[in-house]
């Protein structure tokens, strides 16, 4: 199929291969016209997630497979594992020299936040990739802290201690800001917990060292955050007593 | 919906964490989504070693490429389904496990048929999800779940079931339209709300 396939030509072929049931060629002439019709593109994520209900049949992976997964990460390439380590306040010095540039991004990065695809101008572009990614995330969240209309909720350990902040934009996004936890052991980690309608749910595994973490959360419902020390990886549900809770403040 | 609007939605926020190479957050993503990517694998392979070699592919790729996932375009278990399907499915497609399903159907044949009736029932999918699927005309539900779960192209559901390659390509694409408006008026859309 060395043509181009008109619209309507590809639009035919759209649930035949968002389930994978087209030939080779087909494939790469769709895809081909995928890229430039955003309408196709929509189509043929709403199959996907239709077939994805189809999928979800559960189940148990095989013991095992998460540590085979996990070591061959030590594979990657070397130059994801050298992400600098910097501590908050001198990137967040970072973020501020960059100044207006990064705070008018900031804006559009907390409409991206939901993905890790953060393109920062070139002004800020000589970073390192994974410098550049925390550096949008803390300008992100220091320009919803500054916003009049973020709510914040203080969270405190019940020795007054330990503090952590939370700050709610009203597009639905969430940052904690959480650098002042002690880091716990490499087989622990901290989890986010939203509060809503008497439950618990969890809005994030933060890992042993979280400083600030992006998530998203769900306004109904919701009548604080708490954040709980669990095993590496996380928990499902917790019954562990919270490291640092706080509640909403109604206005 | 507010519950699992914020548990589909924090998946953007763990792909975030895994782009900062945060290694947990890949378990995270593991622990919610593992069990489903391997068993959507298996339902195509029927062999365990090749499901679990499609399992540490996906969860690979998603740690080296996560901006590949695009959250305005679907969930994170979407994605990684799609992920876990397409690459069963070349597998499925290479000329030795073509020539083993050809085996394995021969053998199938001969016990009395390829039930694909049994395969989908046999699915933990929701109530609403297997009401919707129950819902489709019969010609439609068919062809979806020779291609999805078969694995087979349309070409060859077509020649399958003695249709017309343009009826069979037509019946695939109305029938995941009329699941999805199914699914958005059972309450199951929240997928879709969200942007």
């Amino acid at each position: 199929m060395e043509r181009e396939l008109t619209h309507d030509e590809a639009a035919e072929l759209l649930g035949a291969y968002a389930l994978d049931a087209v030939e080779a060629d087909e494939r790469d002439a769709i895809e081909h016209h995928l890229n430039e019709c955003p309408r196709c593109r929509a189509e043929v994520a709403d199959h996907r997630t239709v077939s994805s209900f189809l999928g979800s049949a559960g189940g148990r992976a095989p013991d095992g497979l998460w540590d085979r997964i996990a070591g061959s990460l030590e594979e990657a390439p070397p130059e994801l594992k050298l992400a600098p380590v910097v501590p908050l306040n001198e990137r967040r010095s970072v973020s501020m020299r960059v100044g207006a540039a990064a705070a008018a991004v900031a804006a559009g990065v907390i409409a991206a936040l939901g993905a890790q695809v953060v393109h920062l101008n070139n002004e800020v572009d000589k970073m390192s990739t994974p410098e550049r990614a925390d550096s949008a995330l803390l300008s992100a969240a220091t320009h919803a802290l500054a916003d009049p209309q973020t709510q914040r909720v203080s969270m405190r350990s019940t020795d007054g201690q330990l503090a952590a902040e939370v700050a709610l934009t009203p597009d639905g996004t969430g940052f904690l800001v959480a650098d002042k936890l002690p880091a716990l052991p490499n087989d622990r980690t901290y989890q986010l917990w939203a509060l809503a309608n008497g439950q618990k749910i969890s809005a994030g595994v933060l890992g042993a060292q979280p400083r600030v973490v992006a998530f998203r959360y769900a306004p109904s419902g919701l009548s604080g955050f708490a954040v709980t020390n669990e095993q590496a990886g996380g928990v499902v549900s917790t019954e562990n007593a919270p490291v640092v809770l706080g509640t909403l403040q109604r206005t | 919906m507010a519950i699992d609007g914020l548990q589909e939605a924090s998946d953007g926020a763990l792909v975030l964490a895994i782009a900062r190479y945060h290694q947990e957050a890949l378990a995270e993503a593991y622990r919610r989504h593992g069990g489903a990517v391997f068993a959507l694998a298996r339902r195509l392979l029927a062999e365990q070693a090749l499901a679990e070699e499609v399992t540490q592919e996906v969860f690979l790729r998603l740690w080296q490429q996560p901006d590949r996932f695009d959250p305005e375009r679907g969930s994170l278990r979407s994605y990684l389904l799609a992920q876990s399907h397409g690459r069963a499915v070349d597998m499925l497609r290479s000329e030795t496990s073509r020539r083993r399903r050809e085996e394995r159907e021969a053998r199938e044949t001969a016990e009395g048929g390829y039930d694909i009736e049994r395969e989908v029932l046999d699915l933990a999918i929701g109530e609403h999800v297997k009401e919707v699927l129950d819902r489709l005309p019969p010609d439609e539900r068919r062809a979806i779940e020779l291609a999805y779960f078969g694995g087979l192209t349309y070409r060859e559901v077509a020649a399958r079931l003695e249709q017309p390659e343009g009826t069979v390509k037509s019946r695939i694409r109305a029938g995941l339209k009329r699941m999805r408006a199914d699914l958005v008026d059972a309450g199951i859309g929240g997928v879709w709300s969200e942007s």
